[in-house]
């Protein structure tokens, strides 16, 4: 049963791939300018170099054949190389993503931490103050834009106070030797003298970025935790329970809780992928090196390979999380497995 | 839940306050420069743009002489003598000894500088044998704008130390264009070791200098990374370390100024220098500059091939409404292609006023009763000649509509920029520039001249045999009223045939923390971080 | 003797007016619906209203601070750009742009959706399934990232991003039409419905859209929200709307530059924005919360 489920999700996983593979591929027509510079990166070429280059890319074969011959490439790591730099764009994405990555992770824990936490105060005490603060707060925090929240958090806390950096990772004149490309791990790998020091140096770094991102987020999953508690609260078996003279404190602890949450596991999930596209912004805000930042600066320039490698490891990145979201969700929770695919 | 983020703010910020102190002491030795654009190469010799130049010339590299920015002499440099023979053609360097070049990651020098070095990097730029003459193309824009591939005879090797530049016919400009930043000496045994290995490539990009400091990483789009030369020859480097932060955008610069995430930045927005200057701990420092900053034409493109529509777009311009909006009172209004402060400067009597009936006039004698529609290229980058250009596109914008022609705004990142402009794919652009000698040709070969318009450095796109001849002519003789006179009747020329129109002459602005201390700026040339030290 | 009342209140109200009655006693949603109703005038009659054309540029009165301020002018209410331009004149210019191509664009995202997602809702079989896969795969992209997608194949603009927003919010749209007509027709009353032989125009036109018509609404006010906030994030970014257009997003990045110098013009504009969408929010919630009332009821 279990392992029919997984083979579905898989299933779904590799149509959806393949999707956009297809997409992606359809993407060198669909920009302006020529195929075969779309394709491989490489403009100005000479004759002999275009004959070289129209064999390895096969654009004289029909679609079918171009597009193995394109799934072969990136299979093989070879995504062209970026009209910008000239450089590889799937080196680019290697150097870049961890950076995204380590941002939005931290995001998404704190907006866990404090984002459940709240959402479970506010439902116990509901329409009491401490709700109203809260849920207040949250469609202010959800009404606000995120560049706009950034720019005020820079003016407030880098400017005028001068609490925390405005940009980048950590200070440049530590030279971090990116071995995995996430700065706090790569910091603790290497060895030098004043490895504290660019810790908390980093950790400054992260502070303000990590804030802007984790904002929406975790008013998300505060309204969400607090619907969903409310509507556990209001089905009979608690309503049983409390009939059995059980207090609020109790109910919720011993038996809204584990129903409340589940449905909260897959939303944080599905947070990863709204979080990547709003670490794009933060990115270019607080000039983190990271995809998103790459990816615009790539559209301004026009620069079709690195826009097509771009959003095809963005969109791959968040369709696994997507799935193993709902995967984790399943196995957590049986009754859901039922409807996965009765549903239509 | 603002609680939490306050509790979490405050944990995160008193473990800044114990450590404060202790990570100023480590930083103190490094040096955080924010500069404007990533470089496009390492070698000073293939390109001209500004940005890249104050980032690698004076750092890495040194020159046979240079001009002293006080007294315009000739200075030493790796040259400690040089003698030019009667006839003007040949001119005979002895050089400094002792002299070490990088060693890096990726080459260890086995033998000092010397005749063999000269040689090598100066024949690249004209001697077909030369192995790294077609490396990159064989593009040599400064050097092939002025000319001086087509001056040089040969360069003979005299001894270990000497060697004698022969030219096919004397020029005055000759000295002053190997005293400019793009006239550095480049390794040859670092160039030969990469032919060895067949990676002749990568010279241009991972270089090998003899310089204060030595390239240790470059990452796009963030930063370049130098270390302390320890053998430089000319004196100790304070500077254990130079960051270039590279930082696009002019008020992300002036906010890391402020946050001290930058100890100097270049070109800080004019707007903002107010705001800097209240700042204690802030210097500004402000300089006159040899530069220009333009709008040129598209001279091979109709209706811009047009003298009267070319006059008709200039006389709608309000140039006082740029001043003010644009340079914020630091700037000097343009009299003529040259600046004030060069000696062959000519006030130009029939400069364009702002004159939109006049412009309206033109327009219809020109066939364009209604006007048409052009683009207006805005480089995306601040420079000294033109602080924001986007904002000057934009009141040009509104002035021109008056007379009926509709302007579109066309920016690209700034290599790709220089790039297209190169291939003059434009109907006209703002731009400048910034001299690298005090020499005035300096501001007309390479940027107006036909040889200008073959390797992509003429924004107008403007070939006119009778100013290349009026240029020869300067160029051909040492006597300074004669050459002034040419200089004259050049620019006149330029005003009356407008291929460009001169807007107006930027100050040179840098902001730095008041721990920085040794950064002169000069009236020409690249920034030198060599004597920089923090307090 | 008391008169027998079949119902506990005086007169049997319209749903309509019932669900005002309760909507109006929610203060915060009532003030976020006035604030919404003047947004909407603002947006229709800007153009007339301005005192001053937004591209009109007063050489004599550069980066004036708002009027209240004692270096402000009384001619310029909010104070005025670096480049003479009236500061007040372009807000309210952008409130077409932002707020209006909002409501546009989650207009039209509506009409399709709903046309979509009904015929989504009633099919069966083979093209539901495919349907339903095709939307989970877009559903998983966040409707910027999608609207930087389309935007990155058609090029930086304004039209271009309104398209764009269409096209990436509708099959979120898509998927909660459909959930809410596949609820709606496993409903006791809708089988009855079909037991008397009525079709599916009859059922949808007659049972089914009377019903969820205010949800409708609902899901339009959610996607007007994220609407405003993705045109001016791609404004922010210059990737929607290009400088002078007065697009609120675009107007911020724009002044950036001048946030030390006049940080009017990065304020106002950002306070606009949020108000906007708080109060499309605010609309949202008290509606959604009136329908949950309803549905407990």
């Amino acid at each position: 049963m279990i392992l029919d489920y997984i083979l579905r999700r898989l299933g779904l996983l590799f149509f959806m791939v393949l999707l956009l593979s297809i997409f992606t591929f359809s993407l060198s027509y669909l920009f302006p300018g020529d195929v075969l510079s779309n394709l491989s990166g490489v403009s100005n070429t000479n004759f002999a170099q275009s004959a070289l280059l129209e064999e390895k890319y096969r654009v004289n074969s029909n679609y079918f054949i171009q597009y193995i011959a394109f799934l072969d490439r990136i299979l093989q790591g070879d995504w062209g190389v970026s009209f910008a730099s000239g450089d590889s764009v799937f080196k680019h994405i290697l150097d870049l993503i961890p950076a995204t990555l380590e941002l939005s992770i931290y995001a998404l824990l704190i907006s866990v931490v404090v984002g459940v936490p709240l959402g479970i105060l506010a439902s116990a005490y509901y329409k009491r103050w401490p709700d109203k603060l809260i849920s207040s707060t949250a469609i202010v925090g959800y009404s606000m834009p995120i560049f706009w929240l950034a720019l005020l958090l820079i003016m407030v806390f880098s400017l005028k106070l001068g609490w925390f950096p405005m940009s980048g990772r950590v200070s440049l004149l530590y030279e971090i030797p990116a071995s995995t490309g996430f700065i706090l791990v790569d910091i603790l790998l290497a060895d030098f003298p004043y490895n504290g020091m660019a810790m908390l140096d980093a950790l400054h770094h992260l502070t303000l970025p990590t804030i802007v991102l984790a904002m929406y987020p975790t008013t998300v999953l505060v309204r969400f935790t607090r619907e969903s508690m409310l509507k556990v609260m209001d089905q009979s078996y608690i309503k049983t329970a409390r009939a059995k003279g059980l207090n609020r404190g109790q109910l919720i602890i011993h038996h809204a809780l584990r129903n409340a949450l589940l449905p909260v596991i897959k939303q944080i999930g599905l947070q990863f992928s709204t979080l990547i596209t709003l670490a794009m912004i933060t990115e270019v805000i607080f000039s983190w090196p990271g995809i998103g930042r790459w990816l615009i600066d790539s559209i301004y320039q026009r620069d079709y390979p690195a826009i097509q490698g771009g959003l095809m490891a963005v969109s791959l990145f968040i369709i696994i999380a997507t799935i193993m979201a709902e995967l984790t969700y399943t196995l957590l929770d049986p009754l859901s497995r039922n409807q996965a695919h009765g549903k239509v | 839940m603002h609680k939490l983020l306050l509790a979490l703010l405050s944990l995160s910020l008193f473990g800044c306050i114990d450590s404060k102190e202790e990570i100023l002491e480590e930083k103190s030795q490094g040096l955080v420069y924010c500069a404007e654009a990533n470089p496009v190469s390492f070698n000073p010799q293939v390109t001209t743009t500004g940005s890249t130049i104050d980032i690698i010339a004076n750092q890495l590299y040194d020159r046979l002489i240079s001009i002293d920015p006080v007294t315009a002499q000739f200075k030493s440099e790796l040259a400690t003598d040089w003698k030019i023979s009667k006839d003007g053609k040949s001119v005979t360097f002895t050089l400094r000894k002792g002299v070490k070049f990088h060693t890096t990651a990726y080459f260890t020098p086995t033998r000092e500088f010397n005749a063999d070095d000269v040689i090598f990097t100066f024949s690249r730029l004209f001697d077909v044998y030369n192995p790294y003459h077609f490396v990159g193309d064989a593009n040599y824009p400064y050097f092939q704008s002025v000319g001086l591939d087509q001056l040089i005879r040969k360069i003979v090797r005299v001894s270990d130390h000497q060697v004698r530049f022969e030219l096919f016919n004397p020029e005055s400009s000759f000295l002053a264009n190997m005293a400019t930043d793009f006239a550095v000496v480049l390794s040859k045994e670092y160039a030969m070791a990469l032919k060895a290995n067949n990676q002749e490539n990568l010279f241009d990009q991972y270089p090998v200098g003899t310089g204060p400091f030595i390239y240790k990483e470059y990452r796009r789009d963030h930063l370049v990374r130098f270390y302390k030369n320890p053998d430089y020859w000319k004196h100790e480097v304070a500077l254990e370390q130079l960051v270039y932060d590279i930082t696009p955008n002019g008020t992300t610069r002036i906010a890391k100024i402020l946050t001290k995430e930058c100890d100097v930045t270049a070109h800080p927005s004019s707007a903002q220098l107010s705001i800097l200057a209240q700042r204690e701990d802030i210097n500004v420092e402000k300089e006159t500059n040899l530069n220009i900053g333009y709008w040129a034409f598209n001279t091979e493109r109709p209706p811009f091939d047009n003298l009267k529509v070319r006059q008709a777009l200039v006389h709608a311009i309000d140039v006082d409404k740029i001043m003010q909006a644009v340079y914020y009172g630091n700037g000097l209004r343009a009299q003529s292609m040259l600046p004030p402060t060069s000696w062959a400067f000519e006030p130009q009597k029939n400069m364009p006023t702002f004159d939109p009936q006049l412009a309206k006039k033109l327009l219809t004698e020109a066939g364009f009763p209604k006007g048409f529609n052009m683009s207006i290229w805005a480089m995306p980058v601040s420079r000294i000649y033109n602080p924001n250009a986007r904002k000057m596109a934009e009141l040009m914008q509104s002035d021109l509509s008056k007379i009926g022609v509709k302007v579109n705004i066309v920016e690209y990142e700034w290599n790709t920029f220089i790039q297209r402009i190169g291939e003059h794919r434009h109907d006209s652009v703002l731009l400048g520039w910034a001299a690298d000698t005090p020499d005035p040709d300096n501001f007309f070969s390479p940027l107006l001249s036909c040889t200008a318009t073959f390797s992509g450095k003429n924004p107008a796109n403007w070939c006119n045999p009778e100013f290349d001849l009026l240029l020869t002519k300067a160029l051909d003789t040492t006597d300074l009223n004669l050459r002034k006179q040419y200089y004259d009747a050049a620019q006149s020329m330029i005003i009356d045939q407008l291929p460009l129109y001169p807007i107006a002459h930027g100050m040179r602005f840098q902001a730095s923390s008041a721990e920085v201390e040794g950064i002169t700026l000069g009236p020409f040339g690249a920034i030198s971080l060599a004597n920089a030290r923090k307090k | 003797m008391a008169k027998f009342n079949l119902f506990s209140e005086d007169a049997n109200k319209s749903p309509l007016a019932r669900l005002w009655r309760k909507f109006k006693n929610n203060h915060p949603a009532l003030v976020g619906l006035w604030v919404f109703i003047a947004f909407c005038i603002l947006a229709a009659t800007a153009p007339f209203l301005a005192p001053y054309g937004v591209n009109q540029q007063h050489s004599d009165a550069l980066l004036l601070p708002p009027s209240w301020n004692e270096m402000g002018d009384v001619r310029f209410i909010l104070g005025t750009d670096d480049l003479g331009r009236d500061v007040l004149s372009r807000l309210m210019n952008g409130a077409t742009y932002t707020f209006g191509l909002s409501v546009v664009a989650a207009l039209i995202t509506t009409m399709i959706g709903v046309l979509v997602g009904t015929f989504a809702g009633i099919s069966k079989g083979l093209r539901a399934s495919f349907l339903n896969h095709l939307l989970d795969v877009t559903l998983s992209i966040p409707s910027l990232l999608l609207a930087i997608i389309i935007i990155a194949i058609l090029g930086p603009g304004l039209m271009n991003t309104v398209w764009a927003i269409i096209l990436a919010l509708l099959p979120q749209f898509i998927h909660s039409i459909r959930n809410l007509i596949v609820d709606e027709l496993g409903k006791d009353y809708v089988t009855a419905y079909r037991l008397d032989g009525a079709s599916n125009w009859h059922i949808l036109s007659r049972g089914i859209f009377p019903n969820v018509y205010e949800y409708i609404v609902v899901i339009f006010t959610m996607a007007l929200s994220t609407a405003i906030l993705d045109i001016a994030a791609l404004g922010f970014l210059k990737l929607g709307a290009q400088p002078p257009t007065t697009e609120w997003g675009a107007i911020l990045a724009e002044n950036l530059g001048l946030i030390y110098l006049a940080p009017w013009t990065v304020a106002l504009p950002g306070v606009l924005l949020f108000l906007a969408v708080l109060s499309t929010n605010l609309v949202g919630d008290g509606l959604r919360k009136v329908l949950q009332a309803r549905k407990a009821d």
